[in-house]
């Protein structure tokens, strides 16, 4: 069996496993801890084993349903490899951060499966598979809302789920359609993505499938002004939830965006980059400034994620080598620090029981290690120097620059915006004076350290090494720019 | 054994068992649970029988001298056949606990049960409009007395009265369009009109086409679609969970047997002159479905009401049937099977809970049932999941061959209407799983009983998901793949 299908496969199969066994909680973080930190070793024997210089490696190929040509095709490149080991690495560190807050075997289980479904999106390179995968990894954070949440759960995770599932069932009427329009050219139906860039669609065709398919995917990550979900969903979802829609499932939709429509519709990508530019923009500098006005943490760390997935957006349809590579930076580095923010978020409500920011303050002078984290993965979100996301923002702005001034300019504002409400956030939750919640405020622990460290060390190390990431990442990147040749801004 | 034997051998043996409970219905050896396991082996071995008949393409009349050519047994009957005492038999088999907590299931409910599928098998091997309806008219009386088995009830009552009533009106449809056409082609053997239609000009063919129009009409009204399905919400709210769960599985399993048959027979006709209004009636059946089901309260008539919205997606494929090879009409037989091991299951889990109980089971009922009996939440979980076509189940498979098929054949808003409709099931369906698990209740633990019921649901839970991601590579039990050559292979011995 190939080390991909053991990575998609193992997390499902022990979650069916323990959800049928009767043991108790304890054994189940162990069976947990196990599975994840076998899937990270065996992501990292992949991270070593991937070859610098080819495109999409580690292949499988199985049939599935003949008749209509679906195969179970998956395979690993150097964007979908970032989130696999973004994935394999956040899934134990979670359990560490928490492992002392959750005592509910349904939390893991659904985390176990939650890790299973995302490898599963990130490899496809079939799409009836790919389609599988993207609804099947919604199930277990849908449950986890409604089992674990906070507030109005019940009403926030079904707006969500159906919110999901209209953009899903959008994109499945657009696979359906190409799969269609290819058997009516070439006689047989498949759904493999390699062969379905020879298909020749019209300009309405085209357009009509590739909106399709931007609704699932704008759904996902979110762009203006499909965002209405993420506010509620954010603050209502357990921590754990949260730590995979934000580092991973939005991930996932602006990973979509090249995997699915760079490859099949890259003429019509091209011509509709310029509006996707605009509300890219649009949404960074909008879900920025609404960053910067909110009180409820969850609430101001959910807008910057969604502020930092526009960019992430900007980058990709700004077609340039750099913003490609850039933005599949950004995708592992704003997964790195986002993630840990949320664990800290949680860690600080386990304390003080509040996230209102207003009603923090001081902790720096108590606890020096919170805050030490606390800043470095702010700082890192905001892209200051020597951190992971300053080399993809810069990457980022650099392709934007070269795409446009003008875009380039708007897209610098991003660091000046995160900065402020960043700055603004960290101000007064870390420093000022000491409030009735946060007097007696208990620095971190030894498992939460675990937890941290590791991501800290990430952050640094991709930001003061770059060379060694982006040169997995730099074929594939190519492939899409120099062999299509759409580099049109020489 | 040759394939005249068997297609002898089944309805044989179905009248055969139904005579001897009869007869014996009222002596001192009976009891309910002899009738009961009567019946049940009856199903088994009829279906063992009629599996041998799948598989490879035959076709030929059955007896043609006997039966002066009105009966036809090919691979279509033979699937659809051994499809409906499948389904005849798991319903009966889930039923297990239902018919034990009551005393209305007396030894003319089964009797009746196996009247209703032996109109039914004779249904789909009829090759003639006459045979056809009296076989119709066979199954639907004997369903009408089950809905109103329970005589203490008085909604069961209503639903009886009501159902009877229309059914008996719609029937009449058939009747005068089956008149038109046999005015017109002077047969009503489905061959000749076929010859008829086929030699001749469209436009003198007026009344063949009314009266195919007042055949349409009452095969809409027997599978429920609207605007001819106002009776469905009342009727299977007053029918007990079992005959519900019966109804609008196999029952509809039966009536679209006949219909893919006339549909492929007549195919140009229909194409030209009822496809439109096929379309239509997908449209307003799959709309008018939808809103219905999401108002309700009760969770037995939100799946009355979406059983509504799954006629309307078989409509969409019936639509898109081109010819005998385009995949629309093997869709059709896959999302029949896909719709009716989810609704059997779903159905089977209400009847299950209520302990043979008449009360309303609101959403309300169903809180806490995820904390206290998993096994039982997590089937019905995966059923609400196969009906609201979710991936890895088989009503997604279902679902996307359905869509695929309205695609290919040119109708691409009908399939995205089509999943419109499903993301609004969505909404219905996860009320389900979100009153299972989400809802704050008490811990009571309830001993159910019946591990024979409940085995056939874990079964029933196995089967969709299997139906959705399985593939003979793993473990070399057959999986989606094979289940859609079998429906081709049925289809292609319509043409044989």
């Amino acid at each position: 069996m190939n080390i991909l299908s053991i990575i998609i496969f193992l997390p499902i199969i022990t979650a069916v496993l323990l959800f049928f066994v009767r043991i108790p909680i304890r054994l189940i973080k162990i069976v947990y801890m196990m599975v994840t930190s076998m899937i990270a070793l065996l992501t990292l024997k992949l991270y070593i084993s991937f070859e610098h210089h080819a495109s999409i490696q580690f292949e499988e190929m199985h049939r599935w349903i003949s008749e209509y040509g679906i195969n179970y095709h998956i395979g690993v490149d150097g964007v979908s490899l970032g989130i696999v080991v973004m994935n394999a690495i956040l899934m134990p560190l979670v359990a560490i951060a928490l492992y002392k807050q959750r005592d509910k075997r349904g939390y893991w289980i659904n985390l176990l499966f939650v890790q299973g479904g995302i490898m599963g999106v990130a490899l496809s390179l079939d799409l009836m598979l790919f389609y599988l995968f993207w609804e099947i990894m919604l199930l277990p954070i849908f449950l986890m809302i409604g089992l674990f949440g906070y507030g109005n759960k019940n009403f926030i995770t079904m707006k969500f789920n159906i919110y999901t599932i209209f953009g899903s069932l959008m994109m499945l009427i657009s696979i359906l359609y190409i799969a269609v329009q290819y058997k009516l050219q070439f006689g047989v139906y498949t759904f493999d993505l390699d062969k379905l860039q020879n298909l020749v669609l019209d300009s309405t065709q085209s357009i009509l499938v590739f909106s399709g398919f931007m609704i699932a995917f704008a759904i996902k990550i979110p762009i203006f002004p499909f965002h209405t979900w993420l506010i509620d969903t954010y603050r209502s979802a357990p921590t754990g939830a949260v730590v995979v829609m934000s580092a991973l499932m939005a991930k996932l939709g602006a990973y979509a965006i090249w995997r699915v429509l760079f490859t099949l519709l890259d003429k019509t990508s091209h011509e509709l980059a310029s509006y996707f530019i605009t509300i890219g923009l649009f949404g960074l500098i909008y879900f920025g400034i609404s960053a910067m006005n909110q009180t409820h943490l969850k609430n101001l760390f959910a807008l910057s994620s969604a502020s930092h997935l526009s960019l992430i957006v900007v980058g990709f349809f700004i077609y340039d080598v750099y913003g490609l590579i850039g933005s599949s930076y950004l995708i592992v580095a704003h997964a790195i620090s986002s993630a840990a923010l949320f664990m800290m978020a949680a860690m600080l409500y386990e304390r003080t029981k509040t996230y209102d920011i207003s009603s923090l303050g001081g902790i720096a002078a108590v606890a020096p290690r919170f805050s030490i984290f606390f800043t470095l993965f702010a700082l890192s979100i905001v892209g200051v120097p020597m951190t992971a996301g300053f080399v993809a923002e810069v990457l980022i702005v650099l392709g934007a620059f070269h795409y446009n001034i003008y875009i380039g300019f708007m897209t610098a504002t991003t660091l000046l915006i995160a900065m402020l409400f960043m700055f603004k956030m960290i101000s007064q939750v870390l420093y000022g004076k000491a409030s009735k919640a946060t007097e007696n405020f208990e620095d971190l622990r030894m498992h939460e350290l675990m937890a941290l460290i590791p991501l800290a060390l990430l952050v640094l190390a991709m930001g003061i090494f770059p060379n060694y990431f982006i040169q997995k990442i730099e074929p594939t990147a190519l492939s899409y720019t120099v062999e299509k040749e759409v580099s049109y801004h020489e | 054994m040759s394939n005249a034997l068997i297609a002898l051998a089944v309805p044989g043996l179905l009248l055969f068992s139904a005579l001897f409970i009869l007869l014996f219905g009222f002596s001192a050896y009976y009891s309910k649970n002899r009738g009961y396991y009567i019946t049940l082996i009856t199903l088994f071995i009829t279906f063992c029988i009629s599996v041998n008949g799948v598989g490879d393409i035959h076709s030929a009349e059955l007896l043609p001298q006997l039966f002066n050519a009105m009966v036809i047994y090919d691979t279509f009957s033979a699937t659809f056949i051994s499809l409906f005492l499948l389904g005849g038999f798991l319903s009966l088999a889930i039923a297990k606990s239902f018919i034990d907590q009551t005393n209305f299931f007396t030894h003319e409910s089964f009797v009746l049960f196996l009247f209703s599928l032996f109109g039914m098998v004779v249904l789909t091997m009829a090759n003639e409009l006459l045979t056809a309806f009296i076989a119709l008219e066979i199954a639907s009386m004997a369903v009408y007395v089950l809905v109103g088995l329970n005589k203490e009830s008085l909604r069961a009552s209503e639903a009886f009265f009501k159902y009877l009533l229309l059914g008996s009106f719609s029937a009449s449809f058939y009747l005068l369009g089956m008149m038109l056409i046999y005015a017109q082609a002077k047969s009503t053997h489905l061959n000749v009109i076929a010859a008829y239609i086929f030699n001749h000009d469209l436009n003198s063919q007026l009344l063949i086409i009314a009266g195919g129009m007042l055949i349409i009409i009452t095969i809409m009204f027997k599978i429920a679609a609207l605007p001819f399905g106002a009776w469905v919400l009342d009727v299977y709210e007053g029918a007990s969970l079992p005959i519900t769960a019966y109804m609008a599985t196999v029952f509809k399993i039966a009536v679209f047997a006949f219909t893919i048959r006339v549909f492929l027979k007549n195919n140009d006709l229909i194409q030209l002159v009822f496809d439109p209004l096929v379309v239509i009636g997908a449209i307003i059946t799959m709309i008018g479905g939808s809103l219905l089901a999401v108002i309700q309260n009760s969770v037995k008539k939100m799946l009355a009401a979406s059983s509504v919205v799954h006629s309307g997606y078989l409509l969409i494929a019936l639509a898109s049937i081109e010819d005998a090879d385009s995949s629309a009409s093997s869709a059709i037989i896959f999302y029949l099977f896909a719709y009716f091991i989810s609704a059997i299951g779903a159905f089977g889990v209400l009847s299950y809970i209520s302990k043979g109980t008449d009360k309303h089971i609101s959403f309300d009922d169903l809180n806490g049932l995820g904390k206290n009996t998993p096994i039982i939440a997590v089937s019905l979980t995966i059923f609400m999941l196969s009906l609201a076509g979710f991936p890895s189940t088989i009503g997604f498979i279902g679902k996307f061959y359905i869509f695929t098929s309205a695609i290919e054949s040119g109708y691409t808003m009908l399939a995205l209407l089509g999943a419109i409709t499903a993301f609004i099931s969505i909404y219905y369906y996860f009320k389900v799983i979100v009153h299972l698990y989400f809802k704050e209740s008490a811990y009571v633990k309830v001993e159910y009983g019946y591990r024979v019921s409940l085995g056939f649901i874990i079964i029933s839970a196995f089967i969709v998901l299997w139906g959705g991601v399985g593939t003979s590579l793993i473990f070399n039990i057959p999986g989606i793949n094979e289940l859609n050559e079998l429906s081709k292979h049925a289809i292609r011995s319509l043409a044989f």
